[in-house]
C-alpha cells in the first residue's frame, strides 16, 4: 500500500511535496526542485527545443486554463525553470518517448522530432548533475520493522521462534515497509517489544529443569476439495525423551490406504486401513527421540481394497446413501442443495492433522545455543563471575547495537545486573535483565546515524564505517551486521571500494540474503498479498493452498536465482526457464516434471516467460471468479513501468456495478467501459496492457476461450504498438530496456535507503541504470550500483533541502 | 483470606500522575486487582461463565427424576452431587436457532453457533458468515471495560481457521460459541501457556505475585536507564530524528506509568492470589489440560482481569477418542449411536468424563474466598450444550445447568420448564444479574421465571 499523504501530517513541508510527487504522476510543478543552477544555458535553446515543441504539440491541453492532467507546461519559460521541476519534466520525456503523448487524435510526431527534444531535455538535466553539488538526502532515525527485529534477533541469539509476529503491522511508505519516516513507535508496540524482550532473554538463559509432556500438533486449514494424501511438519522437540507420534485422518468416503509415517524422512511406522466412519481413524507410533527440530509426516498410500473390507464399504457407502435418499425425500425440492451439502460433507479421505506428545522420560535439555550466544567466557552454568557479567554483555550490546559500546552504557547495564541480584535474584536470571534493557534500548531497536553537523542539511559527508555496515546488512539481510562486517567497519576499512565489493559479494551468497528475495522482492512484485486472494471455489475447485503455495514457491525461487546466478535483470520479464513441481507443472500443462521438489524447467516452447505470465502474479490481479485487465495494466504500470495510474475520479464506477445485463466477453464489457472519455484517458494506457495477458485465467491458466467467445488478446498501445498476446508484449516492454531498469532501480533504491526518492536522487538513478546497460543488466551491477551511489555512502543533515 | 480492594479508578490513578486519557494496559504485567468496580460498595463483582460440551448428552443419565430439592443425581451429574445446593438443573430449554429452518443438515454448526446467540446462523461456508452478537460479548460490551480483559475465551481444541466444517456451514461456526459481532467470533485460546502469558505475562516465575512485584521493580529500573540513554543519544540529533526519538520516550513513558500502577498494585494485594507455575504448554492427558484452563479461568476471576469467559471443552462435532476413560471410539461417531445401549453408554462415559472436569472447576471457586462469601457465590456458570440428543440432533429439552452464582438466584433446585423455553431467556436473567439490562437477546422472551423463586 501506498502512504497517503494524509499520513505526513507534521512533517516538513518537503517531505510533504516529495510524497505527492512521487504517488501521483504529473502534478502541477512542486518546489522539490533541488539544486542551484550556477551557469545559465543559452536561452535560444531552450527556445527551439522546448518552448516551440510545447507551443506546437502540448499547450493545447496542458496550459494554465485547462491544466490537463494537473499539468500546466505553458509556464516554463528558461532552462531554470524546468530544471527546478525536474522530476516533472522527467515524466514528460518519459511520455513523449514512449509516444504516449501527444496522444492519439493530435499530429503523431516523427522519431527525429522526438529524440531531437527528448534528448536535448536530458542534456540539461546532466550538466545539472555535472556542475551541481550532489545531495545525498538524509537518513531518518530507522526503527526496526518487524522482519528486521526478528531477524535480527535470530542472529545477535539464535532465537528459535519470531516475536515480532505479536507486534503490529508496520506501515508502509513508496512500496516498503521499511522507511524511516513512517516507521512509528506506540505505546503499545513498547509493551510489545518489553514483554518480547522478556521472552527472549528467556529463551536464551532457560530455567533449567526437564519439560513436562505436552502435546504440539499440526492441523493446517483444509478445503473439501483438497486431497491431501501427506501432511508433514517440522517439530521442534524440548527434550531427548519418549514420544507418542499421531497422525489423525479425516473424511468419509470409502477407501483403502496403508498409512505410513516418516520421522525425517525414515518410515517408523506402516499399517493398512480402510476408511470408515465408525472407527477412530487415528494411528500412533511410540519413539525414542532426541532433542531439536525433526519432520514427522503421515503419508496415504491408496492400495487396492481386500474382499473383507470391499464387504465393509459397501456397508457405510449403503447407509451414506440411506441418509441422502431420506434427506431427499423430506426434501424433494432442495434436491440440488442437499446433493452438494453432502458432496462437501462426504470430502475424499485426507489426513487431517499429525501431533507428537511427550516427552515422556525426558533427559534434560542441552545448554540451547543462545546460552552459548550471551555466555561467552565459556564457562558453565554456575561457573560465571562478575568478569564474565562484563564480557558478556558488552559482547552482545556491541552486536545489538552494531557499533562500539561506551564504557558508560557498559557500566549501566552491569548496575541494572546487579540491582536484579540485590533484589534476590541469581547471576544468571539477572543476566536476562540486562539482555531486556539492551533488546529495548533505542540502540537497538533503531537503526541511527550522526552527522557531524545535525542541523545542517548542506554538511554533506561520507557515513561512517560503521553506519555503512549497517546500511548493507539491512539492505541485503534485512538483519544486522555479523562479526566479520563489523570488525572491517570497527577497523575503518569497510569503505575501499574493494574490500566492500568482496563483502558484497560474500553477503548475497549467505543465506541470508534470501531476505531481499522476501521483502524486496515480495513487496515489488505484490507477493504478500497472494494470501489474501481467494479464487472462487465453485469457478476454480482445483485451487487450493498447495497450488497456492506452489505459485509463491515459484516466484521466489525465480527471484532468487536472478539474484544467485547474477542473471540479468531482464529475465523478471521473459526469462525463458523458471520453477515448479509436479502440481505446478500438470497445472501449467507441462509434463515431465514428478515429485514436490521443486527443480529448474526451461520454458523454450511454452506459453510462459518472465513474471508476468508465472501464476502468482496473474493470480493477484484477479477478482475471485474472473480476471481483470485494469488490474494486470495497473500492475504493469506500477511495477515495470514505474508509471502507476493516478486513483479513479471519484464518481465513477466498475464494470460490475454498472449493473445491467452483462454480455459478451470480458474484454468487450471493458471496451464499452473505455468508450467514456473520462475512463479512457487511464485505462487507455491499462487496459491493453491487460488485454495482453487475457490468455490466462484468474487463477493463472492458460486458456483460448472466456465462458463461450474466444480470448481476444490483442492490442494497441497508446503510442500506436501493436501486439498479439503475452509473447509480443513482453518483447515491447523489453525493447525498451532502461525503463524497466530505471523502474527496478527506483524500486530497489527506496528499498536499500529506506526512505521515499527525491528530485536529487535522479542523477544517481541514472548512473546505476547506465552501469546496468554497460554490464549486460546484470543484477550484480545494481547491487553494486546502488552500493557505490552517492545517497548509500553519503550522509547529511538534516532540516530541509541543500540550497 | 480476604482481598482488600483499593477502590481507585484507573482514570484516577491517571490523573494522580498527570494524564488525562485512559491507556492500554500493559501486557506484560498483571494487576492483582482490577482498577474497576463501582463507588464505594465493598461488594465482589459477579462473574459470568458459559462451558460448552459438543454432540449432546445421553439424556437418560442426565435429567434427575424429581424436581425441586430433593432430586437425585443420575450418572452424569453424579461428580456435581457434593455441590448440589450451589446448582440449579434446567430441564426443558430450547435452542430454536439450532433446527435446521429449512437449511437442511448442519445441526452441529448450528448448534454451537446459536447457543449463546440465540440466533440461526447464516447457511455459508464461505466468508459471509453471519449469526448474532453471544450473551457473553452483550456483557463484555457493556462491563468489560472495568477490568483488564473485557472477556476470556478458552478451549480444548484447535480450530481450523476457514472452510466448510458440517455440511456447508463455515468451520467459524463450530470454531467458536462467543462472537464479538454478528460477524466477529472470539476464536478460543487452547494452549494454557499462551492463555498463561496473556494473564501473567512472559516470564517462568509470573505466576508468583512476589516475583510479579519485583518483576515490575526491574522493569521500572529498565525504562529508567534507556529514558536516560534515549536523552543522551537525542544530544547530537537533527530535528526529525529527535522527533523520532521523542515519539519512542513518550511510549517509554506511557509504559512506565502502566508498570508503576502494577508495582502499587502489587504491593497491597500479593499476599491474597496464589502461585501458579507456568505450564509448559498443551498437556498430554485431556482431564489435565482440561483443569489446567479450568484453574487459569478461575484465576483469572479471582485476579479480577476478567469477569467474563467462555469454554469449549471440545468443538460442536469433535470426534475426539477419550481412550483414558475406555473410549477408544470418536466422540462424534459415537454420538450417532442409532439407540445402540453399547454405543450410548460410551457417550455417558464421555459426558461424565467432562462433568468431572467441570466439578474441578466448582471445588475450585468454592474454595476460594471471595467478599463475603466464596468465589462461586459470585459467579454464574452455564454448563450445557445446543443439541439434546446426538443421535437425533434435536435442539430441544437441551442439557443445561446453572452452577454458582447463589448470591444471585435461589440455588440446589431441578426446574421443569415449559417445553421449548428459549435458553436466552435464561442469559436475560444472567445479564439482568450483572447488571446489563436488556430486553432482548437473539429469539429471548423474556427473563426466565423460576430462578429467585422458592419452590
Amino acid at each position: 500500500m501506498r502512504r497517503n499523504t494524509s499520513h505526513f501530517e507534521g512533517l516538513r513541508v518537503a517531505a510533504i511535496a516529495r510524497t505527492v510527487v512521487l504517488t501521483i504522476s504529473l502534478v502541477v510543478g512542486t518546489e522539490a526542485g533541488t539544486a542551484q543552477i550556477r551557469a545559465e544555458p543559452s536561452q535560444a535553446g531552450f527556445d527551439q527545443h522546448v518552448g516551440v515543441f510545447v507551443q506546437q504539440n502540448c499547450a493545447i491541453c496542458h496550459n494554465d486554463r485547462l491544466k490537463t492532467g494537473g499539468l500546466v507546461l505553458t509556464k516554463y519559460h528558461d532552462t531554470a525553470a524546468m530544471l527546478r521541476d525536474r522530476l516533472v519534466w522527467e515524466k514528460v520525456v518519459a511520455r513523449v518517448r514512449a509516444g504516449e503523448m501527444p496522444p492519439k487524435g493530435l499530429p503523431r510526431l516523427k522519431p527525429e522530432q522526438i529524440a531531437a527534444t527528448t534528448n536535448w531535455i536530458e542534456a540539461q538535466f546532466d550538466a545539472l548533475d555535472a556542475r551541481s553539488k550532489p545531495d545525498p538526502g538524509h537518513l531518518t532515525a530507522h526503527r526496526l520493522n518487524r522482519a528486521e527485529y526478528n531477524n535480527t534477533v535470530r542472529d545477535l541469539l539464535a532465537v528459535k521462534f519470531k516475536p515480532a509476529v505479536d507486534f503490529p503491522a508496520d506501515d508502509s511508505g513508496y512500496g516498503f515497509d521499511n522507511i524511516g519516516d513512517v516507521l512509528s513507535v506506540s505505546p503499545v508496540l513498547m509493551e510489545k517489544y518489553l514483554a518480547a524482550a522478556k521472552k527472549i532473554a528467556s529463551e536464551a538463559i532457560p530455567s533449567g529443569g526437564v519439560p513436562k509432556p505436552t502435546l504440539i500438533r499440526y492441523s493446517p486449514e483444509h478445503q473439501p476439495s483438497e486431497r491431501r494424501l501427506t501432511l508433514e511438519h517440522t517439530f521442534d522437540l524440548p527434550a531427548e525423551g519418549d514420544y507418542d507420534l499421531h497422525a489423525g485422518i479425516s473424511g468419509r468416503k470409502d477407501e483403502a490406504f496403508r498409512i505410513e509415517m516418516q520421522l525425517d524422512g525414515k518410515p517408523i511406522q506402516a499399517s493398512d486401513i480402510v476408511i470408515d466412519e465408525d472407527k477412530p481413524r487415528s494411528y500412533e507410533t511410540h519413539l525414542h527421540v532426541v532433542y531439536g527440530e525433526h519432520v514427522l509426516r503421515a503419508v496415504l498410500i491408496p492400495r487396492e481394497a481386500t474382499e473383507a473390507e470391499v464387504v465393509i464399504a459397501q456397508k457405510i457407502r449403503s447407509s451414506d446413501e440411506t441418509e441422502l435418499q431420506e434427506s431427499l425425500t423430506a426434501h424433494p425440492e432442495n434436491a440440488a442443495e442437499i446433493k452438494r451439502q453432502h458432496a462437501l460433507s462426504h470430502p475424499a479421505a485426507y489426513v487431517d492433522a499429525i501431533d507428537i506428545r511427550g516427552p515422556f522420560h525426558a533427559l534434560p535439555p542441552p545448554v540451547p545455543e543462545s546460552y552459548k550466544r550471551v555466555f561467552i567466557c565459556d564457562h558453565g552454568p554456575g561457573q560465571h563471575n562478575a568478569q564474565c557479567a562484563r564480557a558478556d554483555l558488552s559482547h552482545l550490546a556491541r552486536l545489538a547495537y552494531r557499533r562500539p559500546v561506551t564504557e558508560a552504557e557498559l557500566d549501566k547495564l552491569l548496575r541494572l545486573v546487579s540491582l536484579a541480584q540485590h533484589d534476590g535474584l541469581a547471576f544468571e536470571p539477572s543476566m536476562r535483565v540486562g539482555i531486556e534493557a539492551i533488546l529495548v534500548s533505542p540502540s537497538f531497536l533503531y537503526r541511527l546515524e550522526r552527522d557531524p553537523n545535525p542541523g545542517d542539511p548542506e554538511a554533506i559527508h561520507p557515513v561512517s564505517d560503521v553506519e555503512l555496515a549497517s546500511r548493507l546488512s539491512y539492505f541485503l539481510w534485512s538483519s544486522m551486521p555479523d562479526d566479520e562486517l563489523l570488525c572491517l567497519a570497527e577497523q575503518h576499512r569497510l569503505h575501499y571500494p574493494d574490500i566492500l565489493h568482496a563483502q558484497l559479494r560474500r553477503m548475497l551468497q549467505d543465506k541470508k540474503s534470501e531476505a531481499l528475495v522476501d521483502n524486496f522482492g515480495g513487496q515489488w512484485l505484490e507477493l504478500r498479498n497472494l494470501d489474501s486472494v481467494h479464487p472462487d471455489p465453485d469457478e476454480f475447485p482445483q485451487f487450493d493452498e498447495q497450488l497456492r503455495q506452489a505459485m509463491y514457491t515459484e516466484t521466489r525461487m525465480f527471484f532468487q536465482s536472478v539474484v544467485q546466478e547474477d542473471r540479468s535483470i531482464l529475465d523478471f520479464l521473459n526469462g525463458k526457464y523458471t520453477f515448479m513441481n509436479e502440481r505446478l507443472a500438470k497445472f501449467y500443462g507441462i509434463s515431465g516434471v514428478t515429485g514436490d521438489e521443486f527443480r529448474r524447467v526451461d520454458l523454450d516452447g511454452t506459453q510462459r516467460s518472465g513474471v508476468l505470465t508465472q501464476a502468482s502474479v496473474l493470480l493477484i490481479t484477479s477478482y475471485p471468479t474472473r480476471t481483470s485487465p485494469v488490474l494486470r495494466g495497473k500492475w504493469i504500470l506500477e511495477n515495470v513501468l514505474n508509471t502507476p495510474p493516478p486513483p479513479p475520479p471519484p464518481g465513477v464506477g466498475s464494470i460490475d456495478a454498472q449493473g445491467g445485463v452483462v454480455t459478451g466477453t470480458m474484454r468487450q464489457q471493458m471496451e464499452k467501459h473505455r468508450a467514456n472519455p473520462t475512463c479512457a484517458a487511464c485505462h487507455n494506457r491499462m487496459d491493453p496492457l491487460g488485454f495482453a495477458l487475457e490468455n490466462y485465467n484468474a487463477i493463472g491458466e492458460w486458456r483460448t476461450q472466456d465462458g463461450k467467445l474466444p480470448v481476444d488478446a490483442s492490442g494497441v498501445l497508446p503510442n500506436g504498438a501493436t501486439f498479439n498476446g503475452s509473447a509480443e508484449l513482453k518483447k515491447i516492454l523489453a525493447s525498451n530496456r532502461n525503463a524497466f531498469a530505471d523502474c527496478l532501480t527506483e524500486k530497489l533504491l527506496t528499498y536499500a535507503l529506506g526512505r521515499g526518492l527525491d528530485g536529487y536522487d535522479r542523477p544517481a538513478i541514472r548512473k546505476i541504470v547506465s552501469t546496468l546497460e554497460a554490464n549486460d543488466y546484470r543484477f550484480s551491477s545494481l547491487i553494486t550500483g546502488i552500493v557505490d551511489s552517492t545517497p548509500f555512502q553519503m550522509g547529511r543533515g538534516d532540516g530541509g533541502n541543500i540550497k | 483470606m480476604i482481598i482488600t480492594r483499593k477502590h481507585v479508578s484507573r482514570r484516577t490513578l491517571l490523573r494522580g500522575v498527570g494524564a488525562a486519557v485512559a491507556l492500554p494496559m500493559l501486557d506484560a504485567m498483571m494487576p492483582a486487582l482490577s482498577f474497576g468496580g463501582s463507588a464505594m460498595k465493598k461488594v465482589s463483582p459477579n462473574r459470568m461463565a458459559f462451558v460448552y460440551v459438543p454432540n449432546g448428552i445421553d439424556m437418560r443419565n442426565w435429567t434427575p427424576q424429581a424436581t425441586g430439592r430433593a432430586f437425585t443425581f443420575p450418572q452424569i451429574l453424579e461428580p456435581l452431587a457434593p455441590l448440589q445446593d450451589d446448582l440449579l438443573v434446567l430441564t426443558g430449554l430450547e435452542d430454536h436457532g439450532g433446527e435446521a429452518l429449512g437449511d437442511g443438515p448442519g445441526d452441529h454448526a448450528r448448534a454451537s453457533a446459536s447457543f449463546l446467540t440465540g440466533v440461526h446462523p447464516k447457511k455459508t461456508a464461505g466468508s459471509d458468515i453471519s449469526v448474532g452478537i453471544s450473551v457473553d460479548q452483550v456483557a463484555a460490551q457493556r462491563i468489560g471495560q472495568a477490568t483488564r480483559l473485557p472477556s476470556l475465551e478458552l478451549g480444548c481444541e484447535d480450530g481450523h481457521l476457514a472452510g466448510n466444517c458440517d455440511s456447508g456451514y463455515s468451520c467459524a461456526y463450530v470454531n467458536s460459541i462467543s462472537w464479538r459481532t454478528p460477524t466477529v467470533p472470539n476464536p478460543p485460546e487452547v494452549n494454557p501457556r499462551a492463555l498463561f502469558e496473556r494473564l501473567f505475562g512472559v516470564g517462568d516465575d509470573a505466576g508468583d505475585p512476589v516475583a510479579r512485584a519485583r518483576n515490575a521493580r526491574l522493569d521500572r529500573s529498565v525504562l529508567d536507564m534507556v529514558c536516560d540513554d534515549t536523552k543522551k543519544l537525542e544530544a547530537g540529533l537533527g530535528s526529525t530524528d529527535r522527533r523520532k526519538l521523542d515519539e519512542y520516550l513518550t511510549a517509554i513513558r506511557q509504559v512506565e506509568r502502566q508498570v508503576q500502577m502494577a508495582e502499587q498494585q502489587s504491593r497491597t494485594n500479593t499476599a491474597a492470589i496464589p502461585t501458579m507455575a507456568r505450564p509448559d504448554g498443551i498437556p498430554v492427558e485431556f482431564s489435565d489440560h482440561a483443569q489446567l484452563m479450568f484453574s487459569l479461568m478461575a484465576l483469572a476471576f479471582q485476579t479480577d482481569i476478567t469477569r467474563i469467559s467462555t469454554f469449549m471443552l471440545a468443538r460442536e462435532g469433535s470426534n475426539r477418542p477419550y481412550r483414558e476413560i475406555g473410549v477408544p471410539e470418536g466422540h462424534h461417531g459415537l454420538s450417532h449411536h442409532r439407540n445402540d445401549p453399547v454405543l450410548m453408554d460410551k457417550v455417558a462415559r464421555i459426558n461424565r468424563y467432562h462433568m468431572e472436569q467441570f466439578a474441578y472447576f466448582l471445588r475450585k471457586l468454592k474454595a476460594t474466598p471471595d467478599g463475603d462469601g466464596s468465589l462461586l457465590d459470585h459467579t454464574m456458570i452455564v454448563y450445557g450444550s445446543g443439541i439434546s440428543d446426538g443421535n437425533r440432533h434435536n435442539h430441544d429439552n437441551l442439557p443445561v445447568l446453572l452452577a454458582g452464582g447463589s448470591r444471585l438466584f435461589r440455588t440446589g433446585r431441578h426446574i421443569r420448564l415449559r417445553d421449548e423455553t428459549p435458553v436466552a431467556n435464561l442469559y436475560l436473567s444472567m445479564l439482568n444479574a450483572m447488571e446489563v439490562q436488556t430486553d432482548k437477546l437473539g429469539d429471548s422472551q423474556g427473563r426466565l421465571n423460576y430462578l429467585d423463586e422458592l419452590t
